[in-house]
């Protein structure tokens, strides 16, 4: 059932409704933001883009550097389902799975970007069922703002532990992290039962 | 003659085998009715719903794995309560399933993504947290992880237990919604074909502990070869990615195998041991892949002294190679044929009492090319050419070339063989099919027979052995080898 609202438009006053004097109030206005353009151009909010450019701050703009959340519990929220290594027209993500204790199971044992490869698409981050890889804003070394960049593997060959992000958080999106947080609950309450 | 009614599916007229079911019918002339408790090899238990079809007349829709096909019976096995009716069926599936497809190792090869893929794409009314939990994973036996969760009952696991080993070691515990796939108690699931669970099972709840999250499915390909784990000589699909076989399925076929045997699926492991000889050993020296260096550790002895043995552990190809470079190289009246075991299927199903793949194979051309069955095997020669298995038994302690893919302690040349996932070759198995295994995975640390003799008839300034396999092909068909052949 849609519920159907009533509004009262209030009604014009004689003022109004003569029409005249309110257009000339507008022209004021108008007026008025010509005149204070003119006398003082350092006031116009407008910039002219792609001449100006306005900066934001750190790399705001970027996505560049890849992150793999952690859980609650330090775990990588990864499950190495391979789909971003399946996606990655790149073909620049190497993961090996391993089985690991708690109800998820899977994790990674082995997750490497090798970073000189990458399009940069992010196309893994858009294909992962759990939520887990994203793209932040730092800059990858070697990148164009890193002058003194070494070119060499290890800058550009992100291991499982670059890729860690430092924060953590409860995830709720995904059904490996779902048994995850079953897991970590269950052994807040200290009777595990798997 | 007996009976053979015409069915109308989808419109068009068939003419069905006598007591076939609609599906098989369906099935044979290319109409794909979705299933999932059906299989071609066991009973039938008509649980899943899944293959439910309309029929001109009948007041409900019908499953087609178990209705009988009739005389003038018009199904229709598309229209739009077929439709509604598989869609819903899919739901009540999918209600408890645990959708944990990223780490559930059936993903890709999933009926329940598959189906849903075509029939379903509904969104789930039951929220994640209000399914019904079962227990996660669970290792039952040695190759086997069952997970209760993903199941949805369709008993083909209990079924293939009861019929096909008769082994029985699975059961549906409980009633109705509490039903689960259970072990009997006291027991392992350790019956020798126990893998054939993981295969059958149309969903993630069965999956091979063997190739637990070694690869995702959809990266691996396939080739068709053959299992040489004993004469059945069952046709296999290898699975392999990057260089590395993943995984070793049956191909089902109507001469030899629907099922394949734990130990055949194994048989790929050996290519991985770290027992894998990769360098020429030569009286337990190191000496690479110079095959100069076997020349000259054979070029002393008299060619008259050389005894070869052709196994049946080598294709038929790798056979004639060696027979070829004894006869016409070395020219020595030396070649024997080692004594075969008996060739029976032992356990009624797949496992055969020979543990060679090709005894058949050189039985035949011992036959057409009137070679001797070595029954002195006490004669002594100065130097053996065989495989290391066949030398293992008759030239323990005389020198020798042998072939093998694992390190040995056998005194003589051990050169490192090309395993038959790495080499193609003709293997005839008991029934007398010759099947050709298929190159799935390359090794350039090994090499097959033939380029072994190859090399050693070059250095023995022999030039006139085979220059390529199809001489040997040739060589095959004008001694009328090959009209052995089924």
């Amino acid at each position: 059932m849609i519920k159907v609202k009533n509004i009262k438009i209030r009604e014009l006053n004689i003022w109004e409704r003569i029409y005249i004097p309110e257009i000339i109030r507008g022209l004021g206005v108008t007026l008025r933001h010509l005149f204070s353009n003119l006398l003082n151009p350092s006031s116009i909010p407008t910039i002219s883009y792609p001449e100006e450019k306005v900066l934001l701050p750190g790399h705001a703009k970027e996505r560049s550097r890849h992150r793999i959340k952690l859980r609650k519990d330090g775990t990588p929220k990864c499950v190495a389902c391979m789909l971003c290594a399946t996606i990655c027209p790149a073909k620049c993500i190497h993961i090996e799975a391993g089985e690991t204790e708690n109800f998820v199971e899977k994790y990674p044992k082995k997750f490497d970007i090798d970073l000189s490869r990458c399009v940069m698409c992010g196309l893994c981050v858009e294909a992962c069922p759990e939520d887990a890889i994203i793209m932040d804003t730092e800059e990858i070394p070697g990148g164009a703002k890193d002058r003194n960049a070494s070119y060499g593997k290890d800058g550009l060959y992100a291991t499982k532990e670059q890729l860690f992000e430092k924060k953590r958080e409860i995830s709720t999106f995904g059904a490996a992290n779902r048994l995850a947080n079953e897991f970590l609950l269950s052994k807040e309450r200290g009777n595990r039962n798997d | 003659m007996s009976f053979m009614p015409k069915i109308k599916i989808d419109g068009k007229e068939y003419i069905a085998k006598e007591n076939e079911t609609i599906l098989q019918c369906a099935q044979r002339n290319g109409i794909y009715i979705p299933r999932y408790c059906y299989h071609p090899s066991l009973s039938i238990a008509g649980n899943c719903r899944m293959c439910l079809v309309e029929i001109e007349k009948m007041p409900k829709l019908q499953t087609a794995c178990s209705t009988i096909v009739a005389e003038g019976m018009n199904v229709f096995t598309s229209s739009e309560k077929v439709k509604k009716a598989r869609k819903d069926v899919l739901e009540f599936l999918l209600k408890n399933h645990p959708i944990d497809c990223p780490i559930c190792d059936q993903a890709g090869e999933c009926y329940l993504q598959d189906y849903y893929m075509d029939y379903g794409l509904r969104k789930s009314r039951v929220s994640l947290n209000e399914k019904v939990r079962r227990g996660k994973r669970r290792q039952l036996g040695d190759y086997l992880i069952l997970d209760n969760e993903r199941c949805i009952l369709c008993t083909r696991c209990v079924r293939f237990c009861e019929e096909v080993t008769k082994t029985s070691e699975l059961f549906v515990a409980n009633r109705g919604d509490h039903s689960f796939i259970d072990i009997k108690p006291e027991t392992s699931l350790n019956n020798p074909y126990s893998l054939n669970i993981a295969d059958i099972c149309p969903v993630g709840a069965f999956t091979s502990a063997d190739f637990r999250f070694r690869q995702r499915v959809w990266f691996l390909k396939t080739t068709e070869s053959i299992c040489l784990g004993c004469a059945t000589g069952c046709r296999i699909k290898v699975q392999h990615n990057d260089n590395t076989v993943y995984r070793i399925l049956p191909l089902p076929n109507e001469e030899t195998n629907t099922w394949l045997c734990d130990f055949g699926r194994m048989t790929y492991k050996e290519m991985y041991s770290e027992d894998r000889l990769n360098h020429i050993t030569i009286e337990s020296q190191e000496f690479g892949l110079d095959l100069d260096k076997v020349f000259d550790y054979i070029k002393e002895v008299k060619p008259q002294e050389i005894a070869v043995f052709l196994s049946p552990n080598l294709s038929i190809e790798d056979n004639i190679a060696l027979y070829y470079f004894a006869s016409n190289v070395l020219k020595t009246e030396n070649i024997f044929i080692p004594s075969l075991p008996e060739r029976k299927i032992e356990d009624g199903i797949l496992k055969n009492s020979d543990p060679y793949p090709n005894s058949t194979g050189i039985e035949i051309i011992a036959n057409k090319l009137k070679l001797k069955k070595d029954e002195k095997t006490s004669e002594k020669f100065a130097l053996v050419i065989s495989s290391l298995e066949i030398a293992k038994t008759y030239a323990r302690d005389s020198k020798g070339i042998f072939f093998s893919l694992t390190k040995s302690d056998m005194n003589g040349a051990i050169v490192p063989m090309k395993s038959y996932f790495e080499n193609e070759g003709t293997f005839v198995n008991w029934q007398k099919y010759a099947r050709k295994t298929t190159v799935s995975v390359v090794n350039e640390k090994a090499f097959s027979v033939f380029d072994v003799m190859k090399r050693l008839a070059v250095l023995f300034g022999s030039n006139s052995f085979f220059s390529s396999l199809k001489d040997i092909e040739k060589f095959i068909s004008s001694n009328g080898i090959d009209k052995e052949f089924k």
